[in-house]
């Protein structure tokens, strides 16, 4: 992704633009595959019901969250030096929104009963609630873009943004209610488990972070913003730390796992540390010390490419840690005997389908082409 | 009044005609299953545990629990899942939107199914019942206990169709109805129990 603001390169320009019109094209085409032949064209089954969709939606949320609390927390705490760039993060988060509803949109098998959620909501359901959540997102977000924009045109005073302010920091803490629509089921175990709050907090902030130092760092190269390699380094640094914080909970809920050495627990994490999820689960690990080390030595200079790196390798390790965390507890179910065989199970692993791919690299391009034209549509640079 | 069931599993010899007759009655797609036998022990269905001689068999026959304190229903997001006075945990397939919340939320897998397509069958001629309600694609299925036989002082399919007498159904709280007696003197296990969902299939050891 690239914003570029002079006219000579127009043609950058023009060329991303059309490759993510492209992909949003695959991705339509995609949806209306599966919207036809019904979500058997996904590797999703019986077992197995969540998948690239619902890990899209959870890091999307994550960074929507993440990015209303770090656009939020420049004026609650006087960090003057970063208040030039809390109007990209706090339009990156709408962004995320409208992406993250995306993502949920083309995993219900009826998405045309999607309004069932406003006029028959099931007060009780977690996913209700997350549903209000990501919608006040989605309006605190614009309100909060709208408002650094005023301040920035200077129709308004700094002071009068710190209501928005308070409301986007606590709004991007409560991120913790996505984390309830799995820790709050009996029936899963390894996710049932106070953990899961700060696991998902901690990755909402690590991906809102990442997806800021990629672009704050090609606006740099091209001129839009001047982040010195100062402020980039701390930003990269308190990445470190909170992926630090991630590598914790992930060793400790394996350790817990492996502990009793039998039983369901064993048995699952055993699956993901040694098993048919041993891939997924190695290259998180790798990704999470790769990342750390990265960011922690990471100059913050724009010549230098380690932040950018970094960034991509945490995002990476925030995407299998959602994936792993969804496939250990779906294969490995609490009731596992054999009977007759149910859609889907036969493989026993789960590699989304190339229709999955396409529907997510659409939703995706979809995100970054709002991001490019809101770049240059919006004075949301310095 | 609560309907329960309860499953002999002394008597349950793995025929699967419970899960035949659910399916007819039904007319369950391909690929769908709303009451299944499971093998204990054994690495695949229908083989035993253990090496020969010692060998052991033994099954589990599952279908929807229909929980007093039911997670689907608290977990639907449009309350497309819903528990009726006399029990019965009752899917609307109108109203089900699909994110198969209610799928994540139940600890007894796979007696929830999706329709990852459209309904497809062995045969084209309809089976079963008439007053079954048609099959949709893109929602959630489950065991509705054949409440459409209830409605006609029926008992459910797989109940008359299991030829050693391993399932009885009736009202629990009424002391003379089949359940009841069924139960008089024989220990029970629910599944999970630990998961405090309050099944009521009763598992007769």
């Amino acid at each position: 992704m690239t914003v570029l603001t002079n006219t000579k390169k127009s043609n950058s320009i023009n060329l991303w633009n059309i490759i993510f019109a492209a992909l949003i094209l695959l991705g339509a085409i995609c949806w209306g595959f599966q919207l036809t032949k019904g979500l058997q064209v996904t590797n999703l089954g019986t077992s197995n019901m969540w998948g690239l969709y619902i890990t899209g939606f959870m890091i999307f949320t994550g960074i929507a969250a993440g990015s209303l609390f770090f656009a939020s927390v420049p004026y609650l705490f006087n960090f003057n030096e970063y208040k030039p760039y809390s109007r990209i993060t706090a339009f990156t988060g709408a962004v995320s929104v409208l992406v993250a509803g995306l993502f949920i949109l083309v995993d219900i098998g009826s998405p045309w009963k999607a309004w069932l959620y406003i006029i028959s909501g099931n007060f009780g359901s977690p996913m209700f609630w997350d549903f209000i959540i990501l919608t006040s997102y989605l309006i605190i977000s614009i309100i909060f873009t709208s408002q650094l924009l005023k301040v920035q045109g200077g129709e308004k005073d700094e002071s009068s943004i710190k209501t928005i302010a308070i409301v986007a920091f606590i709004a991007g803490l409560l991120v913790v209610v996505t984390s309830f629509v799995f820790s709050m089921q009996v029936a899963r175990p390894m996710w049932n488990n106070p953990a899961q709050s700060i696991s998902f907090l901690v990755a909402a902030l690590v991906a809102a972070l990442a997806i800021q130092m990629i672009i704050v760092s090609i606006l740099n190269r091209i001129g839009y913003t001047k982040m010195s390699p100062d402020l980039f380094a701390k930003i990269a640094k308190v990445t470190a730390v909170l992926l630090v914080v991630q590598l914790i909970i992930v060793v400790g809920e394996v350790l817990i796992g492996l502990y009793p050495g039998a039983g369901g627990g064993y048995d699952a994490t055993l699956w993901l540390v040694a098993g048919k999820g041993a891939i997924g689960f190695w290259v998180e690990m790798v990704a999470l010390i790769a990342a750390i080390v990265i960011l922690v030595k990471a100059s913050g200079s724009s010549e230098d490419g380690k932040i950018v790196l970094g960034a991509i390798l945490a995002l990476v390790a925030i995407y299998f840690i959602k994936s792993n965390f969804l496939q250990a507890e779906f294969l490995n179910t609490l009731i596992n005997m054999p009977g007759p065989q149910m859609f889907g199970d036969a493989a026993g692993r789960y590699i989304p389908s190339l229709a999955e791919i396409g529907l997510s690299l659409g939703i995706v391009s979809l995100g970054a082409l709002i991001i490019n034209l809101g770049l240059n549509r919006l004075n949301l640079g310095e | 009044m609560r309907y329960a069931m309860a499953i002999d599993l002394d008597r349950c010899v793995g025929c699967h005609a419970c899960s035949v007759a659910c399916k007819v009655e039904n007319n369950l797609p391909n690929e769908i299953w709303w009451s299944r036998i499971l093998t204990v022990g054994g690495k695949s269905m229908d083989t035993p545990e253990g090496t020969f001689p010692n060998l052991r068999m033994q099954f589990l026959p599952i279908n929807c629990q229909h929980c007093e304190n039911a997670p689907c229903v608290k977990a639907c997001p449009v309350g497309a899942t819903y528990k009726r006075e006399d029990g019965i945990v009752v899917q609307d397939y109108d109203k089900c939107i699909g994110c198969r919340y209610c799928m994540v939320a139940c600890p007894y897998s796979g007696v929830r199914q999706f329709n990852w397509k459209k309904p497809e069958y062995a045969i084209e001629v309809a089976m079963g019942n008439a007053s079954v309600k048609p099959h949709q694609s893109n929602v959630v299925e489950k065991c509705t206990f054949c409440s459409h036989l209830l409605a006609r002082d029926m008992k459910p399919a797989c109940i008359d169709a299991c030829p050693n007498r391993a399932r009885i159904f009736g009202d629990i709280d009424d002391p003379n109805s089949d359940v009841s007696k069924a139960m008089k003197g024989r220990n029970h296990i629910h599944l999970l129990e630990e998961k405090a969902t309050k099944p009521s299939i009763y598992y007769l050891t």
